[in-house]
């Protein structure tokens, strides 16, 4: 019975990644989420929920980023943050479906949002520099190209995947001059910048973020010298956890999913994200508007409220 | 003894003892083209000297065979060359130029000597590409049987830190291999940092593979203690106030330097860390602090 639901429910999910390989995993599993809502035959309200928290587990079982468990929860409450009274049961799935969409749409407009109030701090002459594959910062450095600011950048290759070389082919087509930088050329490069900009998998609750491996040395080098660190993310990405250090991160976000199957050992595993404290942000840029970091909590807890 | 041969005996010097110092192999070089040159006056003979180094300079471009061969050429000349007969000033040379060699050999026993009571039984370390010099340091503190574990950095472009993992395997030493972009998320794990260095600058500070100076600024985040081991012939007269300021002539390959056109395209292979990061040198002169090692450097080159 179940196992047929689970691979409808992958299957979708995988073909909404495929589809719009530009939207965020999180969006993704969200659709996903929404129609597995319009499909579920299930009798009671608890039920309904019961099931979509199973649904949630399973999509955070194939992409392990921290935004799909984090944009799991928040649509759940989302939906769930209505009056439930009515006598039949169809018409409660109804309403929760309108509001599924509503949301949907909102996040859709998320990065717009996001993009909209970052590229004013981006000024003319600008050399900015980037971690790894970011369709936020991608976004937001379009929108800076298309006031006609003229600014350069340089990106982190980012091993083990060299995610930022396909960072630099998307800025090529932007003709935005861009330079690919070793991993560790991050503290000889960032003298020559002026600010630096990174997205995020996750913010966590004390307005610090969870983002792909080499964010936080790149966050101490640039409070070392003094360069301005601006964090973009949508606000699906708000997610309870609250990591004191590296290790509090928990493992099923730090390694790939088909890592934390297949693998026995993970001390011997590369971790693909690590945690930046909160006192090395300067600004986060979030479509609920710019905060500082200690302004996050106090967001994410209207969120989850 | 022309270019050719010079740099032959060079790469020979290399292959035959690939644990050698490339200074050590370039001193080497400088030693024999001494013994063979010809020529005819002892200004001649520090001009050519001087063009050999340059030329081994453009073989291999590190800072210490540059300032490995300038600081042979001083400890040579600095004896009483007032003979009457060349050969016979010739042959002071060539005893001291032995005379240097020898100490120099010597001189990476003695930094592991000096360094390896620094680490403690059960200490983690963190350590950044292939260095031999480090290398050394950790064989002599596993000969003291004391426990401990390491983690090396992978070190783009070359993935040097790999070769270094394989020789510590060799000495049952348990290594975890990190990326590069891994340091900060594995500094708060680890209880000190030693790395190599491929110059000691006048102010302290050191010139090493890229990397090391965002190593040592999470270090100095950390309030870990930041180890530097460097034998003295490292010892050169450069002041860099930043990065840019290092020579392009030590920042790339001396392949890259003779055939590309555009270096703003290559990836730069060493970085300058500033004195006030690191916390302690070992030399063969002694564990210096970053201070000290201008007033060390001065007596070197005096």
């Amino acid at each position: 019975m179940m196992e047929p639901k689970y691979q409808n429910l992958v299957e979708y999910f995988r073909a909404q990644m495929r589809k719009d390989p530009d939207m965020a995993s999180a969006v993704a599993a969200i659709r996903t989420l929404l129609e597995f809502l319009k499909r579920d035959k299930g009798e009671t309200i608890l039920g309904l929920r019961e099931s979509l928290k199973w649904a949630t587990d399973c999509l955070t079982g194939e992409d392990s980023s921290v935004a799909v468990s984090s944009g799991g929860e928040l649509f759940l409450r989302f939906i769930s943050l209505t009056s439930l009274e009515h006598q039949d049961l169809s018409r409660c799935k109804k309403v929760m479906e309108e509001r599924g969409e509503l949301f949907l749409e909102k996040i859709s407009m998320s990065r717009t949002k996001v993009a909209k109030l970052c590229h004013t701090f981006i000024k003319d002459g600008a050399k900015i520099l980037t971690h790894s594959y970011s369709r936020v910062v991608l976004r937001v450095l379009e929108k800076a190209a298309a006031e006609k600011k003229r600014f350069s950048v340089y990106v982190t290759e980012s091993q083990p995947d060299s995610a930022g070389r396909q960072m630099a082919e998307a800025l090529r087509k932007l003709n935005v001059p861009v330079t690919v930088v070793l991993d560790a050329a991050v503290g000889y490069v960032l003298e020559k910048v002026d600010l630096v900009i990174v997205g995020a998998e996750g913010v966590v609750e004390s307005g610090g973020i969870i983002n792909k491996i080499g964010t936080y040395q790149m966050a101490v080098c640039s409070k070392a010298h003094n360069k301005p660190f601006y964090v973009v993310a949508e606000s699906f990405k708000f997610v309870r956890l609250y990591p004191l250090n590296q290790q509090d991160v928990p493992d099923k976000f730090k390694y790939k999913a088909d890592t934390l199957k297949t693998v026995q050992n993970l001390s011997e595993e590369h971790p693909m994200i690590d945690y930046t404290p909160p006192s090395l942000i300067t600004l986060l840029f979030t479509d609920l508007g710019v905060l500082t970091p200690s302004a996050v909590s106090d967001e994410l807890i209207k969120l989850y409220l």
